[in-house]
């Protein structure tokens, strides 16, 4: 047995299938992708080639600009908000408070909830008549603060992130919370008899040691916000006034819309190429330091 | 090794092999059989959008094809129902894969079928069509139905808007029924004063904000101008048209609409306005049937009446929003044209006169003779409004190109929000494309 497993053929044939299945549904459609992007196309007939112009317009589209510069702002408040946010709640499981297997699971459950059961939810608690926060400020004298958050440009975009934060901090703690936990317990013993204080350990022992953990968040998070689709899609549905709209959003309404399938394909090969030049920005970044 | 290696890749291609003749042979023995003897069946695949819990057609649709298949036993209906919006994504997919069904729901009138019939997604049907189904038709809509002379479909309901009033919310604010633009603002600043809503639009969605642009503009500037713009967009720019939007935002400015209207959706509108919420819903006669629902606190609370004539308009109340002929096509991929032509004339009858017996839309064939005592008064004054009518144009997003249509309700979203003057808007407006219908 062990013959067959050192056999780099063997190796290949067993590696096939799930690689076929990869190309399939994976590699296939980007490529497909990137020649409908070439494309002046409706989704039916022939499609006209018309080069790199969808590109160009891209990136002339006062609206597709805006809504990369939506997805942008997203990526930064999951790096600055949702990491830390998480990295904290891991640090103090990992310090075996009690109750650590229920709080885990506890922040755990949003990760398992359907997105658009968590955006349904989150639409409910921000109405503007019937509404949760509103009934809540209300209650508590604030009534001046009540507004319709998701109807407001000014209030929108911040609304609609804090759901995808929210959802996903469980995620990154429990990555998290596994890295801090795999540290050998040595190395506290170790810090322990040197005095070191529980927050001296955590800068200076947990955080570096969880750094390959850290990169693997900081990817996932980053492309996360700028791939989001579904929450965006149900809560606003990019408005209003496309004011939290997303290149994700923005691709369906171009596409099955307004039936231009080789600007949406663009701007969905445009979100690829983004993802993937901040995976290897942020690999990079680790590899330095 | 590279005997296991031969012998796998033997195995792998030889089970592949076998499968792909397997499947070969159970399709070519199903075509066989239904083409010859007529003692298999034809399997013909079904789409449409009729699912909703207050829908009528979502009961009478099945009960149809159960129907049809327990009297023909060598022609079967496999149904397949899916919601609206997704329903529209998952239609436009499979057409633009060659997958699509046998029969499927569309919506009619305009841009959304219109690719489909000119790339030849959809079967041309004139020649299935016996003159005894023609003259079952309602008067005119054998007209309505063609596109460049040829027919594609067959036509179910006819839908027109109306604006829809809460009686009890009007009594108590003691505010009169708006037959003028002047009685509208009169009768917002009484809903106003007395503390309730005056309008619901759920312009989450957009469209609901867009009937009421349309309406308005209408209003102003008459069908015949509007159909002309339509075909030379230049037109938009005009001032009849400029004071359609001055008269919409004047109506926003008065707080005719809910102030939470950007992020209500449509459902969450016929919720609000079904439980009493608004006093006023400018909407078409599908939402007859989720208003006179026994869940539905206004139950015979509601009145329907033409949308307000303006003093200084040049459209008059019997020039109707509405009268779009949705119905269902046959794709031209389909093995069993004349079968789903069959199926189609059956159903689209059907379904035509039943649902709007039940409710769901006025009807597109002839009705005399059937029983119409069953009917809401909803659908009566409905079905009354439209028989005065002297023109008709259809939904606006259906008439203008998919790209324009959206434009068309982003403006009219933006309108709303404030953002524009009306001057701009019908600046933005000229902009669109021209309509390729004709109409």
């Amino acid at each position: 047995m062990n013959s067959v497993f050192s056999n780099k053929t063997a190796i290949a044939i067993f590696v096939l299938p799930t690689l076929l299945i990869f190309c399939g549904i994976v590699l296939v459609p980007i490529f497909v992708s990137s020649y409908y992007s070439v494309l002046d196309w409706n989704g039916v007939g022939k499609g006209a080639f018309i080069g790199l112009d969808n590109y160009v317009e891209m990136f002339k589209d006062p609206r597709a600009l805006h809504s990369i510069r939506n997805s942008f702002l997203f990526a930064a408040a999951s790096i600055f908000i949702q990491l830390p946010l998480s990295l904290l709640l891991a640090l103090i499981l990992a310090s075996s408070v009690k109750g650590e297997g229920f709080y885990r699971t506890v922040y755990f459950i949003p990760v398992l909830i359907s997105t658009v059961v968590i955006a349904q939810l989150w639409s409910k608690i921000y109405n503007a008549d019937y509404g949760l926060l509103n009934t809540l400020l209300e209650n508590i004298g604030l009534s001046e603060l009540a507004q319709d958050w998701l109807g407001q440009k000014k209030t929108a975009l911040a609304a609609s992130f804090i759901p995808t934060l929210w959802q996903y901090v469980g995620y990154h703690m429990l990555l998290m919370y596994a890295g801090a936990k795999s540290i050998s317990q040595d190395i506290f013993e170790a810090a322990k008899i040197d005095g070191a204080s529980r927050i001296r350990t955590a800068f200076a022992i947990t955080i570096p040691l969880m750094k390959p953990i850290l990169k693997v968040c900081l990817v996932f998070s980053v492309i996360g916000a700028f791939k989001v689709f579904d929450l965006v899609y149900v809560l606003t549905g990019g408005g209003p006034l496309f004011a939290t709209e997303v290149p994700s959003t923005l691709m369906y309404t171009t596409i099955f819309n307004t039936y231009r399938y080789g600007y949406g394909s663009a701007i969905s090969v445009f979100i690829i190429l983004e993802c993937l030049v901040f995976t290897v920005i942020i690999n990079k970044f680790f590899k330095t330091e | 090794m590279k005997a296991l290696l031969k012998k796998s890749l033997s195995i792998i291609l030889t089970l592949g092999l076998a499968g792909s003749l397997a499947a070969c042979s159970s399709d070519s023995s199903g075509e066989k059989s239904s083409a010859g003897s007529g003692s298999g069946s034809i399997k013909l695949k079904l789409w449409d959008q009729s699912v909703g819990n207050t829908d009528p057609s979502a009961k009478l649709l099945p009960q149809i094809v159960e129907k049809w298949n327990s009297e023909h036993p060598d022609i079967q209906i496999e149904r397949t129902g899916t919601t609206g919006e997704q329903y529209k994504t998952k239609i436009k997919t499979s057409l633009a894969a060659g997958e699509a069904p046998d029969l499927f729901y569309g919506m009619g009138g305009g841009s959304f079928m219109q690719p489909y019939i000119e790339s030849g997604n959809v079967l041309e049907i004139s020649s299935y069509l016996t003159d005894d189904i023609k003259s079952r038709m309602a008067p005119g809509m054998a007209e309505a139905i063609e596109t460049d002379g040829k027919i594609y479909t067959l036509p179910v309901y006819t839908h027109i808007a109306n604006l829809y009033v809460n009686t009890e919310l009007f009594e108590k604010a003691g505010a009169k029924i708006p037959t003028t633009y002047t009685e509208l603002l009169d009768a917002v600043e009484k809903l106003k004063a007395a503390g309730i809503t005056p309008a619901l639009i759920g312009e989450k969605d957009r469209w609901p904000g867009m009937y009421w642009y349309d309406m308005i503009a209408m209003r102003q500037a008459g069908n015949e101008a509007v159909m002309e713009a339509f075909k030379d967009p230049s037109k938009w720019d005009s001032p009849d048209f400029v004071a359609a939007a001055a008269k919409m935002q004047e109506l926003a400015k008065a707080g005719a609409f809910n102030s939470s209207m950007l992020s209500m959706s449509y459902d969450e509108m016929l919720g609000a306005f079904n439980a009493g919420s608004g006093a006023m819903m400018f909407q078409a006669n599908w939402v007859n049937a989720g208003i006179e629902d026994p869940s539905s606190a206004t139950k015979g609370k509601v009145q329907v009446v033409p949308f307000p004539v303006f003093e200084d308009g040049k459209g008059t109340a019997t020039e109707i929003f509405g009268g779009a002929v949705d119905g269902f096509y046959i794709s031209s991929t389909t093995k069993h044209p004349k079968e789903a032509a069959e199926f189609l004339m059956y159903l689209s009858e059907q379904l035509g006169t039943q649902g709007y017996l039940a409710g769901a839309g006025l009807p597109s064939w002839n009705i005399d003779g059937l029983d119409t005592s069953s009917l809401s008064e909803l659908d009566k004054s409905a079905a009354d409004i439209m028989k005065t009518a002297t023109s008709f144009i259809a939904w606006w997003d259906n008439i203008l190109p998919a790209d324009s249509a959206e434009t068309h309700k982003n403006l009219i979203a933006s309108l709303l929000a404030g953002e524009f003057t009306p001057e701009e808007f019908c600046k933005q407006m000229a902009q669109l494309k021209p309509t390729e219908l004709n109409l």
